[in-house]
């Protein structure tokens, strides 16, 4: 167990009393609660303490839930090399745990463990004292046995922060209005979400869908031809982001100074080129020839997004949910280049590009391994986790 | 009011009295008498005299003359009348005169003025406030208001009646007047050229003209026959009272002429211009080789409105028993002495020994200074008694000396140092002892220059410049004797020690050309490369041509007889080359430095990142400053090439929309109700824990460069 977690406090850790009540909730060393260890897993936080609390840990503490430690992640949370997300949960040493979703890593962490995840709306939780990567595409995703937990959970944290920026003044409001009957949704299928995958989990998807028309669900067949492009835009809007935003890491503030550097440039040069990992180094390389060579590709890739999130929004209005399947080509082994990594997110990134919640169902009765994946237009958080309660009701509330 | 019907204020005679006149001008001066508002008028043209009486003029206008103050704008309509005997102004062209107001509009009100502008006293005998001396910074710095002080504006009026008498009596002479390049290419001149970056050419620049000399010449070439401008050239020189860094000059030239014409033109044309400013030259002007001048004055541009002309003593001590006479001539030198005629009671021995033998002489360079009075028939010094009696009576019989008679004689191994340090010594002693008649002009023609003049290594350099004709073409480019002693077709028109142009007659032969560049040791090549532009031109059947050019600032100046030549200049620099009024030379920004490749002209510093710029993955390494190991390239390099690929698909995938950047409305972020302050983790150093390096209160970095 104490392989699991990086840190775990030697206290209880609630300040208040509330909904969350005893709720053990487990975090990555990405959220910054004050005094723990934050390193994001990378070297380029090696040794930093939070000096604060992150927004979203401030309210889970005040709402009585009690911050039971950190589990190991990938450096920044960008893929789940390294990362042991889900485990605690799925072990019991924790009822819920917050995962930095940076292309659908809190999902596919969920579906390994075999527990709910589920990434909210971009917007909705604030980012203030969380450690990311990709600003306009990260969020905490929540992982859950229990559907029902993870909607308590977030209605304990999510709301306007007035100190992140990137927050909207408003709440993304669900376009539906109120609560729909979960029973009576309809439920549309991109016919090319799952092209690309094999016979098996081909089958297993359509066998998903059949468990969902059996649980009193219409399925009707909707089409996205550009889908592919989500990749496309993520790979590029998401590496200039992440060159930016690593461009704090300069071991002035925090992190750890090369030696003997003779000069300010030679100090970021050595210092930066040893905090990062293969991986991220590659992801900062990538968008920095986007940045300083190919301006013109970056700003195609945000006219790109533009129309996919103007196609996806149209789409989601079509129909009540949208699903998907969670994995496509599913390489569950270890990620070692950029091009495995965005085979692996294939399925997930979508949501990452658009800002919209997506819920990851675990096998189950009529759900195989390849779990399953729903989505809805930006907002309708509370429709998926009505959704997947139903669900998991219907299951008999295993996961 | 109609500015058409509008009268010149100092057109007005005793002639106008009766009519009914419109006036338009400035407030030059105001006398307020208990309600009847005197004010002197002034445009243009000159000064008169209005006033506001309450027994012609309306009650609301007098009340607004009241209001009335210095250099307000105004236009006036009123009657004019006789001044009352006894009341005239004298200092005033339309002193008899006076426009009695009946209708006054105020175009324009004035600030309080930073220095008074009127210069015509209101009353007879008056002064008037303008004439407390102005700093000239603060001048130039309300030029505009400067200029309508009447002597500036007369000044600019009399330059322009000169430059229009310059352009009619070339035009007649058959001159053209061609307008050559200001962006230019950088000329073999004497002084610093400005140079003019340019943006569309990094690292390459033009030069502002120093002179249009290949131009004019190339105009020659290209068949014009006469040409002038009135060109403005610019010399980057050090600072000097009476320079402009900007100046114009009158430049001219023609072919299938020689000296005799450009001494008749110029002669004709100088004389026309003092006229402007009725001043009549002595014609003809006087001519002097520059041996001469050197010779009897010391100067190449020599003051002849007094004498005190050198005279040569140096063989009347070939066999001197006077030690230090007698060393300088085994060495080579000369004596030179002047007689200053008349003078010894101004010139006391107290003042020849202690000001001029110790003080002043060696100032100019000399290293000593010998003086003789003349008194009772005997010759009184401190070293007469040095001199044989043959010596003296050698001396009384070249100076002429008689009693009252003071000479003064310099003696120097170096002939140079003779005449230059008696030439400054006469000068000083012609102003000491009021000596320079005033409107005096000494119009002089210094021709036969030296072609060349030796350089230190042993070589030639030209003292004009390389296209200069000599006055023989036979001459040995490899013997530096026969080149020094060759003199150029080249003259300098000088008035009063102030050489107002010169110029020479042109090398238009290929051959004398070719003998001159060998001559100061430049190749084929260099020579080439230098002028190669100019002497290809000269292949193409240039005809024989020579010109002038004339400071006209200068000219002009002399002929107003200013005390400097920024007074007959619009907008000059003042004497540290810059502009008060608008502030130049100004800085510039960095993007501008950047625009035009100035931030690191010519590559010569090394910037970090340099070294960066050819490789693909280190330039990515240094922009983003990340390094990494050489086992890393490889995976860069993939990285690389996948990303160009992932480019050219978004490129190609691309439509019309407007791009996004962020999934959410995009908002501007108040906080209110908060107020900026110090974070408390700043105030209680929690901030710098996790530091890797802090010195004090601060983070600590490596030094920004090495």
């Amino acid at each position: 167990m104490e392989e699991l977690f990086v840190h775990r406090p030697g206290e209880a850790t609630a300040t208040g009393d509330g909904p969350l009540h005893g709720m053990k909730v487990a975090l990555q060393p990405n959220c910054s609660v004050a005094g723990w260890p934050a390193d994001a897993g990378s070297n380029a936080l090696a040794g930093f303490k939070a000096l604060e609390d992150a927004t979203i840990a401030h309210r889970l503490r005040g709402a009585g839930a009690d911050l039971c430690g950190t589990t190991r992640m990938s450096e920044f949370g960008f893929g789940l090399d390294g990362s042991r997300a889900g485990e605690a949960v799925r072990q019991g040493a924790a009822d819920a745990e917050l995962v930095l979703d940076l292309m659908g890593e809190s999902r596919l962490a969920a579906l390994r463990a075999s527990v709910f995840g589920f990434k909210p709306s971009y917007g909705r939780l604030s980012r203030l004292g969380i450690i990311g990567l990709i600003p306009s595409m990260e969020c905490s995703g929540v992982l859950a046995t229990d559907p029902e937990m993870i909607a308590k959970l977030l209605d304990a944290v999510a709301g306007p922060d007035g100190m992140d920026f990137s927050m909207p003044a408003q709440p993304a409001v669900d376009p539906a209005g109120g609560p729909l009957d979960p029973a009576g949704l309809t439920i549309g299928v991109m016919t090319e979400a799952g092209q690309d995958l094999d016979d098996y989990r081909q089958a297993e998807f359509r066998r998903a869908l059949t468990a969902l028309t059996e649980a009193g669900l219409a399925i009707r067949e909707v089409s996205f031809p550009e889908f592919s492009l989500f990749s496309l835009v993520h790979q590029i809007v998401g590496a200039v982001e992440a060159s930016s935003c690593a461009g704090r890491y300069d071991s002035v503030r925090y992190g750890q100074r090369a030696a003997g550097a003779k000069n300010w440039n030679e100090m970021y040069l050595r210092s930066r080129g040893a905090a990062f990992g293969p991986l991220v180094k590659s992801y900062l390389f990538q968008g920095a020839y986007f940045q300083f060579e190919q301006y013109g590709a970056f700003e195609a890739a945000c006219r790109i997004r533009a129309r996919l999130v103007a196609r996806m929004e149209r789409l989601a209005a079509e129909v009540d949910v949208l699903a998907l399947p969670a994995i496509d080509l599913g390489e569950s082994g270890s990620a070692t280049s950029l091009a495995d990594i965005y085979a692996q997110f294939g399925a997930t990134l979508f949501a990452n590009v658009t800002g919209q919640p997506a819920l990851v169902l675990p096998p189950g009765p009529g759900i195989g391994v390849s779990g399953l994946q729903l989505t809805a237009a930006r907002g309708g958080d509370a429709r998926l986790l009505a959704l997947g309660r139903h669900l998991f009701n219907g299951r008999g509330g295993k996961a | 009011m109609q500015f058409s019907q509008r009268v010149d204020c100092g057109q007005l005679t005793p002639q106008d009295v009766g009519r009914i006149v419109f006036l338009a001008g400035w407030v030059d001066a105001y006398r307020d008498h208990g309600g009847l508002v005197f004010v002197h008028l002034r445009d243009r043209s000159g000064i008169v005299q209005i006033v506001f009486n309450p027994a012609t003029a309306p009650e609301a206008i007098c009340r607004q003359a009241a209001g009335l103050r210095a250099e307000y704008c105004v236009a006036v309509r009123g009657e004019v009348c006789q001044r009352l005997a006894g009341t005239e102004n004298p200092h005033i062209e339309t002193g008899t005169i006076e426009v009695m107001v009946t209708e006054l509009t105020v175009l324009a009100e004035s600030e309080p003025l930073p220095f008074s502008v009127s210069e015509k006293a209101m009353v007879a005998g008056a002064v008037t406030a303008g004439s407390d001396p102005v700093a000239e910074d603060l001048r130039l710095q309300y030029r505009y208001l400067d200029l309508r002080r009447p002597s500036m504006r007369d000044h600019l009026v009399r330059r322009h009646r000169i430059f229009q008498c310059v352009r009619q009596f070339l035009d007649a002479q058959g001159f053209v007047e061609v307008e050559t390049p200001v962006l230019t290419m950088s000329t073999p001149e004497g002084a610093r050229d400005y140079l003019v970056p340019s943006r569309v050419h990094p690292g390459h620049f033009y030069a502002l003209p120093q002179s249009p000399q290949l131009f004019k010449q190339l105009l020659m070439v290209g068949g014009l026959e006469r040409y002038f401008q009135l060109a403005r050239c610019f010399r980057d020189e050090d600072l000097r009272p009476n320079r402009q860094p900007e100046f114009t000059q009158l430049d001219l030239e023609a072919s299938f002429v020689d000296e005799e014409f450009i001494y008749a033109l110029i002669e004709e044309l100088t004389v026309r211009m003092f006229a402007v400013g009725g001043i009549a030259l002595p014609r003809p002007f006087a001519r002097m080789t520059w041996t001469e001048a050197m010779e009897t004055t010391g100067s190449d541009r020599p003051d002849l409105r007094f004498g005190l002309r050198f005279v040569d003593v140096t063989d009347l001590f070939a066999d001197t028993d006077y030690s230090i006479f007698k060393q300088i001539l085994q060495r080579g030198g000369c004596i030179k002495g002047i007689n200053i005629q008349g003078q010894s009671e101004k010139l006391s021995k107290n003042v020849l020994q202690n000001e001029y033998a110790k003080e002043i002489a060696p100032s100019f360079g000399a290293k000593g200074m010998t003086w003789m009075r003349v008194e009772n028939g005997r010759f009184e010094s401190n070293i007469v008694q040095y001199f044989s009696p043959a010596e003296l009576d050698g001396l009384r019989q070249r100076f002429g000396a008689a009693d009252g008679d003071v000479l003064i004689m310099v003696a120097d191994p170096s002939y140079s140092v003779v005449v230059s340090a008696l030439g400054q010594l006469r000068l000083h002693l012609a102003h000491r002892l009021d000596l320079v008649p005033a409107d005096r002009f000494c119009p002089v023609w210094i021709t036969e220059f030296p072609l060349f003049e030796p350089t230190e290594d042993g070589g030639v350099t030209s003292s004009h410049h390389p296209f200069t004709a000599p006055d023989r073409t036979d001459f040995d480019p490899a013997n530096i004797e026969d080149l020094l002693s060759l003199r150029s077709r080249s003259y300098d028109l000088v008035v009063n020690g102030e050489e107002l142009g010169g110029g020479s007659i042109r090398i238009s032969d290929r051959e004398v050309q070719r003998k001159i560049f060998a001559a100061l040791g430049l190749g084929e090549e260099e020579t080439r490369e230098k002028f190669g532009f100019f002497l290809r031109a000269f292949d193409f059947g240039a005809p024989p041509h020579g010109g002038l050019a004339l400071g006209m600032d200068r000219t002009v100046s002399m002929i107003l007889q200013t005390p400097s030549i920024r007074e007959v200049i619009a907008f000059p620099k003042n004497r540290s080359a810059a502009c008060p009024l608008t502030g130049a030379p100004s800085a510039v920004t960095r993007e501008q430095l950047a625009e035009l490749a100035l931030l690191n002209p010519g590559g010569r510093d090394v910037l970090p990142g340099d070294a960066q710029k050819d490789d693909p993955i280190d330039r990515l390494s240094w922009v983003s400053r990340i390094g990494f190991a050489a086992h890393e390239r490889p995976m860069l390099e993939a990285v690389r090439a996948g990303a160009e690929t992932l480019a050219q698909l978004a490129v190609q995938q691309a439509g019309a929309e407007d791009p996004i950047y962020t999934v959410v409305p995009v908002a501007n972020r108040l906080r209110p109700g908060i107020e900026a302050r110090q974070s408390p983790l700043a105030e209680n150093g929690r901030l710098l824990e996790s530091a890797p390096a802090v010195k004090g209160d601060y983070f600590k970095v490596a030094t920004i460069l090495e």
